[in-house]
Order: structure tokens, then C-alpha cells, then sequence
């Protein structure tokens, strides 16, 4: 029985034709490194980032992160059809536990799990003190969106260490190249081109943990807890908000709308559990100008407990 | 906590920013202002002692300097919901207090200007504490500041005896090893020598050690029956979770056996009440959300129900043996059935944001009363009717009531006192449904020099039992470790005793030939104190640790919180009991405390 299912599952495989075809040819080359900060947090630092192409040419793109471990890790973006092959090392000084990476969204094997053995029954997919783990993804064609990566293994085998720090975002766009938004009161297309900067916020328990993908100069800033985001009037700016902890979010931001992804409803505020993900286009500014335009949890303890922050739309140049 | 706590420069905030704005930001493309990144953090746990800990070092303490951030934040290492709040701060410090309404599971992230002592807690569970120290290094030794402000809203000089006793408490509380183990001769509050910079002056940690000779001290006259006691802290194999409950045999001051819920996890037990058979005690389990029920006799677990966020207290009503349990976490009593594996039967609200923590109900059952530590109100609930009536006190954390026998007066324990007052009882007219006045705990004590001069000397007031006759109104102190016995007649405190760090539990139980004892438990200490009712001495402190068990990992003896002494000394409980003597329904052991009892005992 059992010979047979793997034999339906190795035809259905081999069988993807398609597969193939949407093969970008580019493959992410990556290594990250899990490492402790002086606060007793973990975090993950992105120690190189190459895009090698079909002709086996490589780019370096490690220069648009930030040089220091951050919470949230390094902002991983691909694009439907690209691979990666993301080596992580372990940097956490004075533990020989193990830590991994285990991502949601895109496609990988059962080796690319990113857990210990007691949960995938085949292998320690961790890294170890002086031993990095590799694993291959494949941003295989439905896989667009914003996706959470983190560990799962650190400190305790079955839940990992993603409570004290050690995740990041994964950002899959569509191959088309465009995306739905609302824009000017109309639901229309827009180029991802067109997107000048990227906000992506974890909530957090009750703190909201920042980083922008500034894509005018192709740079990360990690913005940490509370931030203010910052953008000129009439600027398309994508918003990626990402549940993490136990606590349930009502995520509100002052002044814009936008529509839910898939559907024609327009919202100014939406629910986040924990690593549930939400990504939204606006126009900073439309229809309402400049302005510190708040952002929050609309849960009312959330909010005592001061997790808020800026939108700051400020004058077109 | 030394010089190596002292956090690196946070470079990190600068470094993002400099990363970003070097090289091709001359176009000022990036306009977001990153938020504070941590310097040090507090992750909230259920470990005794380390309830804010450190992740770097394990510890209660964390130091950073001006200007940088620290993060507290709950930790998959407790399984209940906390407030996270300011105890005491400097003066002057921005932003401050930190506070939420209700029990959440919450992180915050703060920036501290100010440099001096901050110190944290829980409203639910008011001894988790954490502290940072902001120190500016400019100044010879770590900033505890000048002046400090309480959360109370009292302002005291930093180097003021209350401010000090805080501070020493800080380091006993969250250092088990600085616990008062009554197996060993004497008891050290040896302190390390760290420069500490109060009001300008520098002075050594070290000045704040102690040392005190350990006598335990048998009772002369044996009491009847036996004494149970959450043994809250102790660590036993097999279990992550901590808490034991304690039987002591009252008839020869000796330990029975510990009920340590192994396989259940129990996790800190903190409060106990009987059936009216005592075939079955209901143990509630606070920093979780279940009750335990075990069998009196053999310690058997017969149920483990999840009731609701940090269920604190339980009690029956006497004349149908229902359960009342207080869900402190929340905002109700959880009605539920008795026996063998109780059940919810409802839900009786309690109040806005009330948090009730040690609830009383009257001998006639008629009502309950509920002190609401979150609201600073104390409800009384009609239990035919189950309708509650608020009562806004003006305590800050009232955490523990009772009343006097005839159901007409309650004594309502608030922790942080009644503004302008420290320490405070209020009083309530249980059917009049109305406050008459606040008792000051502290009348005698001057925060400032420490001068005490007379009696009323508690301050941190915690359960506060009247005493059977009537006469008495007994309250555990935990932070001036002491015992206030409070005459009702007068409703002034007539006496002061001494008791122990973290003095927390008190309830009654009866002496042999007539007369009450009043048994107090310490969370920081593993000795219940016996006190002679009669006299108002204490006629005993007992040994709650039991070292020929090799089960108990750590905090051997340590922890203690309720005290459940059987038989119940209330005519109301107790007359419930008598009904079933001599019908087999009680076991042997219970029939011959029965007949112990004195006629006074027994309300006849």
C-alpha cells in the first residue's frame, strides 16, 4: 500500500510539466546566522544574499540588509518561480542547542522542514555549533504573498525559540508583476515597481516589530518596537502585517482603506492571530493628506499596553 | 547583578540609522524613525522567585543606562496572564506608571531617561518582581535615585526605611537562596558588596544584610485536628510546576505528607477549602487556570478542571456545599458543584476589570463578599439572588476579606493601602452593602525615619480572618513581616508580632480544651507560625519542610500561602459537620476531632 502511494506521489511529481515552465531559472543563494543580542533576545542576520541566474552568473544583493542581527529577521524577497538555498549558521553563543529555520508559504521537501527528528521522523534539520543546515525552497507558482519564516527547534524541539526573537518575513511576488489595490477610490492592478516602500510590522504579544524594504534606494531598516513609518503624500507604500505569540489583533491604521486581497471589500481594519499574515496596498496620503496618521491594535488592553505607532505621510517633494 | 549587568551601548538603534543614512540616502528616501530596541529584558515566568527574569543571566535585576529601552514581556514560561506594572519609580521619570486594567499577555518595550530604581509587578499575583536600575555611569555607583515614587502615589526619599525595606525585600524575594530555611541555625540576608548611589551618597548592597538566629518552637498545648498548607514554592521531581499541599498533624505539631499533583502538574497551589465531610479538598491552582481536587485521606487527585485565569481562592456555602471559586484573572466566582469532580454550574460576575482574589462567604451563606484587587471595589453578592452590589473603596488591591460571625462586618486587606494611607483594612457593613471606614495598619510606623511607636506596625496587608468569637481581626503583613491583630470592638490595632519575610496565609483552628490558634504561612520562610488566640503570643513556629523527602528538588518547605486547619472553626461550616456525626458518614479520624471540640468550639 504504502509502495503504491509513493509511486502515485513520484508519477504526480515527475509529472508537472508546468512546474518547469515557471522555473525563473534564479536561484537564491543565502546564509543566515541565529544569534543572541544584549538583551538575552534571539535574532537572525543575514550574512550574505547572492541571486544566481540561469546563465550561473551570481549577484550580490547583501548590501540591502542591515549589518546586525534585527527582530524581525531579514526581509527574504523572491519572486514566484525562484528558488533558494538558504544556509543557516549557528551564532548563538554559549548553547549547543539546535535552532533552524522552518518557512511557511513556499514549497520544500520534508529535509527542508526546519524540525527535529521526534516531529519529521527523518532527519535533525537544525544547525548545530560549527554545523549550518541548508534548505531548499521553491517559490513555486501560488505561492505569492507575505509568508513568516522562524525557528522551530531552539530550547525546546517541539516549539522553538520564534517567542524570544528568532523570525522574519518572507515576501513572494507574483511573477505577473502586478498587484490589486485600492487606489484613487478604484480597485485596479499596480506595478510592484511602483512600490516605494515596504512596511512590514509583527504584532507581537502587545509590541509591533518594524522593518521597512525601502525599494528607492534597495535597503532594510530595522525599526524595532512601536516605529514610526515614514512616506511622502501619493506614494504607493505595501504594508505586511504578521501575527506571532498567542495573543489575538485587531490591526486598525488611521485615515486609509484598503481592499482585502482576493475580494472587492474595502477595510481600515482587519483580524491577526498568531502567524496569520496580512498585505495591503495604499496610497499614503490619498484623499486625506499629511499627517502622523496612527496605527494600532484596536484590542483595548493592547493598546494600555502601548502598542501603537506613526503612520507619517509627510508633503510630496 | 554587578558591574557585568551593565548592558554595551545599545549601538544598534544608531547603527541602523547610520546604515541607512550613509551612502545613497542623500535623497532622503528613508523617512521611518525606528522605534526603541531593547537593551535588557524581563521575560515573566512561574518559577518562585525569578517571576521577571533575566534571560541573560537569570536573575530578577536588569541594569542599562539613560536613555536606553528594556522589554518585559510574558514568556511561554508561565501559563497564566499578568499585568505588567510599576511598583515604584524615580520621581520625574517620563512616561510613568506602566499599567494595563486587566491580566494579559502582554510586552512592553520602555524607555527609561531617569536614572534610579524601577521596580515592577503583577496586580494579579502583587510578589512577581522584577526591577531595572537606569544608571548613569557619570556617577559612582548604580542609581537607585533620590526620590522614589509609589504607586500609591505616596513620594518617599530613596533613602527613606520604606524605600530600603523595598529594596531589601526586592533581593530576598527574587533570591531563593536568601529564603529563611528553619533547617539551618541561622538565617543570612548576605547581600554583595555593590556600590549603590541613594540621594548622592554611596553605600554598599552590603549595608542592607542581615543575620537572625532560626528557633523553631513547639506548641505546648496541641491543637485538634489537622493544619493544611500550600506549600506554594517547592520544587518536586517529576513536575515543572511548583507548589505542594502540607498536612500538619495538629495533635503533635508533626508533618503527615505532602499532596504534590505529579501527575497533574499542579502548578502553585494556593488556597484550599473542604466538603463538609472533609472527605475531599478543593485546591486551587493560581498561576493556571484549573482546581484540584484531592482525597483528604490519601492525597488520591480525583479531578483537574480548567475554571478560568488564576483561580486564587474556593470556599463552600454551608448549607449546600456548592463550591464558589474566585477567578482572580478574570472578573466572576465560578459557582460549581462538590465531590469526588466538581463542575460548573455558573458564572457569577463579580464586576468590571474586579479580579477578586480571597472571597468570603457568610455562616448563614446568605452572602458573599469578593475584594476586587484590579478595581479597588469590594462586591457583595446575594447568593439567593446572585445580584452584586459594588462597593468602590478606595483600596489599592484589596486581595483578601472576611467577616466577623454574625455576617455583619467584613475586614477587606488592601495590599498597597487606602490613599493617603499605606496600609489599610476597610470595613464593610455586609448587609448595609456600604463602607464605614478604614482601619490604618500603619498608624505607628513613620516610612521615613522607620521609628516604630506602638502597635499598629503591617504593612502589605494579605488574608485577614476575624477570629471565631468575634473578637479579633488577624492580618498576615508581608512586607514588614509581621502579624496585626485588630480589636473589633474598637476596630484599632491592639498588637503587633513578629512574622516572617513574604507573611501571607492566616486562618484559624481549634486548641485543645477550648480556645482558637491562628496559623500563619510565609511565602519566604518554611515555618508556620501557631498563634495562642487567647493570649495573643505565638505559642509555636512549626517546620514546614520535610528533608528525609528526596522528591523535593528545592524551596523544601517554602511557599506557604493558604492555610486550611480542620475542623472549620465556623459554627456556620462546622454545625454541617456535627449534623453527620455518628451517621457513618464521617471518617474516624474526623469523628474523634469532633468530639474533641469544647461546647464553645462547637457553637452550642
Amino acid at each position: 500500500m504504502l509502495k503504491n502511494i509513493l509511486f502515485i506521489g513520484w508519477a504526480v511529481f515527475t509529472a508537472l510539466p508546468a512546474f518547469a515552465a515557471t522555473d525563473s531559472g534564479k536561484t537564491h543563494l543565502i546564509t543566515l546566522k541565529a544569534a543572541r543580542l544584549d538583551s538575552g533576545q534571539l535574532a537572525y542576520q543575514m550574512l550574505s544574499h547572492k541571486i544566481r541566474d540561469e546563465s550561473g552568473s551570481e549577484q550580490n544583493v547583501t548590501g540591502r540588509y542591515a549589518k546586525e542581527p534585527s527582530i524581525p529577521g531579514p526581509a527574504i524577497v523572491m519572486t514566484e518561480g525562484d528558488k533558494a538555498e538558504v544556509t543557516l549558521v549557528h551564532g548563538i553563543e554559549g548553547s549547543n542547542d539546535p535552532v533552524s529555520i522552518h518557512v511557511h508559504g513556499v514549497h520544500y521537501k520534508i529535509d527542508s522542514d526546519g524540525t527535529m527528528k521526534i516531529l519529521n521522523k527523518v532527519a535533525d534539520e537544525a544547525a548545530f555549533p560549527g554545523k549550518p543546515y541548508t534548505y531548499k525552497w521553491t517559490a513555486a507558482p501560488g505561492t505569492a504573498g507575505a509568508w513568516p519564516y522562524h525557528d522551530h527547534t531552539f530550547g525546546n524541539p517541539k516549539l522553538g525559540a520564534e517567542d524570544k526573537g528568532l523570525y522574519g518575513t518572507l515576501i513572494v511576488n507574483p511573477k505577473s508583476g502586478q498587484i490589486p489595490a485600492l487606489i484613487d477610490g478604484k480597485i485596479q492592478q499596480v506595478d510592484l515597481k511602483d512600490i516605494k516602500r515596504e512596511f512590514i510590522l509583527w504584532m507581537h504579544e502587545t509590541t509591533f516589530w518594524g522593518m521597512e524594504v525601502n525599494n528607492i534606494v534597495n535597503r532594510q531598516v530595522p525599526l524595532w518596537t512601536n516605529p514610526t513609518l515614514g512616506a511622502r503624500e501619493g506614494e504607493l507604500v505595501r504594508f505586511h502585517v504578521i501575527g506571532l505569540g498567542t495573543a489575538f489583533h485587531t490591526f486598525h491604521l488611521h485615515a486609509h482603506r484598503w481592499i482585502q486581497p482576493g475580494t472587492t471589500h474595502i477595510l481600515d481594519t482587519f483580524n491577526v492571530g498568531p502567524i496569520q499574515r496580512e498585505s495591503f496596498v495604499v496610497k499614503a496620503g490619498e484623499g486625506v493628506g499629511p499627517g502622523h496618521w496612527h496605527y494600532h491594535c484596536h484590542v483595548l488592553q493592547h493598546m494600555q499596553s502601548g502598542m501603537m505607532g506613526a503612520f507619517m505621510v509627510v508633503g510630496s517633494k | 547583578m554587578n558591574a557585568y549587568k551593565i548592558k554595551p551601548v545599545a549601538g544598534a538603534i544608531i547603527m541602523a540609522l547610520a546604515s541607512t543614512t550613509a551612502g545613497a540616502n542623500t535623497d532622503d528616501a528613508i523617512l521611518s524613525v525606528p522605534g526603541l530596541m531593547p537593551s535588557a529584558t524581563l521575560e515573566m515566568t512561574d518559577h518562585p522567585g525569578l517571576w521577571f527574569k533575566d534571560p541573560v543571566d537569570g536573575d530578577a535585576l536588569v541594569v542599562i543606562k539613560p536613555g536606553q529601552a528594556v522589554q518585559i514581556k510574558m514568556s511561554e514560561e508561565t501559563r497564566s496572564q499578568h499585568t505588567i506594572t510599576s511598583l515604584l519609580w524615580p520621581v520625574g521619570a517620563k512616561d510613568f506608571p506602566v499599567d494595563q486594567d486587566k491580566p494579559s499577555d502582554a510586552s512592553i518595550t520602555k524607555g527609561l531617561d531617569k536614572p534610579g530604581l524601577y521596580v515592577f509587578t503583577c496586580k494579579v499575583h502583587p510578589y512577581m518582581f522584577g526591577a531595572v536600575i537606569v544608571d548613569d555611569p557619570a556617577t559612582e555607583g548604580l542609581d537607585i535615585g533620590t526620590e522614589l515614587n509609589l504607586v500609591t502615589g505616596a513620594k518617599v526619599p530613596a533613602d527613606s526605611d520604606i524605600a530600603k525595606k523595598l529594596l531589601r525585600t526586592f533581593f530576598v524575594v527574587t533570591t531563593p537562596s536568601l529564603w529563611r530555611d528553619y533547617r539551618k541555625p541561622t538565617w543570612d540576608v548576605s547581600l554583595p558588596d555593590i556600590p549603590l548611589n541613594i540621594k548622592g551618597q554611596t553605600i554598599s548592597l552590603n549595608a542592607l544584610s542581615m543575620s537572625m538566629p532560626n528557633k523553631l518552637l513547639t506548641p505546648k498545648t496541641p491543637g485538634v485536628g489537622e493544619v493544611w498548607v500550600d506549600t506554594q514554592f517547592e520544587m518536586i521531581e517529576g513536575k515543572k510546576k511548583p507548589g505542594t499541599a502540607t498536612r500538619i498533624d495538629a495533635a503533635d505539631w508533626k508533618l503527615v505528607n505532602k499532596v504534590k499533583g505529579v501527575k497533574e502538574e499542579m502548578n502553585h497551589p494556593h488556597n484550599m477549602w473542604p466538603d463538609k465531610t472533609y472527605q475531599h479538598i478543593y485546591q486551587t491552582q493560581w498561576f493556571d487556570k484549573r482546581l484540584l481536587t484531592f482525597e483528604r485521606a490519601s492525597g488520591k487527585v480525583t479531578s483537574n478542571i480548567e475554571v478560568g485565569e488564576s483561580p486564587s481562592h474556593v470556599l463552600t456555602r454551608p448549607e449546600d456545599d456548592k463550591l464558589y471559586v474566585a477567578i482572580n484573572g478574570g472578573e466572576q466566582v465560578v459557582k460549581m458543584t462538590g465531590g469526588a469532580a466538581p463542575s460548573a454550574i455558573k458564572s457569577i460576575n463579580t464586576g468590571p476589570n474586579s479580579s477578586p482574589h480571597g472571597h468570603y462567604i457568610t455562616e448563614s451563606g446568605k452572602y458573599m463578599v469578593t475584594p476586587n484587587a484590579l478595581s479597588g471595589s469590594v462586591s457583595v453578592v446575594d447568593l439567593d439572588s446572585e445580584t452584586n452590589t459594588i462597593i468602590p473603596t478606595g483600596g489599592v488591591i484589596p486581595i483578601a476579606v472576611w467577616g466577623t460571625p454574625d455576617g455583619q462586618r467584613a475586614y477587606a486587606a488592601n495590599l498597597l493601602g487606602t490613599p493617603p494611607m499605606l496600609s489599610s483594612l476597610t470595613v464593610i457593613d455586609i448587609p448595609g452593602k456600604k463602607k464605614l471606614s478604614d482601619i490604618n495598619l500603619a498608624a505607628d510606623y513613620d516610612p521615613v525615619s522607620g521609628k516604630i511607636t506602638g502597635e499598629a506596625y503591617g504593612l502589605l496587608p494579605i488574608q485577614t480572618p476575624v477570629s471565631p468569637d468575634g473578637k479579633y481581626v488577624v492580618t498576615a503583613n508581608t512586607l514588614s513581616a509581621s502579624i496585626t491583630i485588630v480589636d473589633t470592638a474598637t476596630n484599632k490595632v491592639i498588637k503587633s508580632l513578629p512574622c516572617e519575610a513574604g507573611c501571607h496565609g492566616v486562618h484559624f483552628g481549634m486548641k485543645k480544651g477550648g480556645g482558637y490558634y491562628a496559623y500563619v504561612a510565609s511565602k519566604f520562610a518554611n515555618d508556620l507560625i501557631v498563634v495562642d488566640m487567647d493570649k495573643l503570643e505565638i505559642a509555636g513556629r512549626v517546620l514546614l519542610a520535610d528533608s528525609k523527602d528526596t522528591s523535593i528538588l528545592a524551596h523544601n518547605g517554602m511557599g506557604g500561602q493558604g492555610v486550611l486547619p480542620l475542623p472549620l472553626v465556623e459554627h456556620g461550616y462546622l454545625k454541617e459537620t456535627l449534623k453527620l456525626s455518628g451517621k457513618k458518614q464521617l471518617s474516624p479520624d474526623v469523628e474523634k476531632w469532633l468530639q474533641a471540640l469544647t461546647k464553645s468550639q462547637k457553637g452550642i
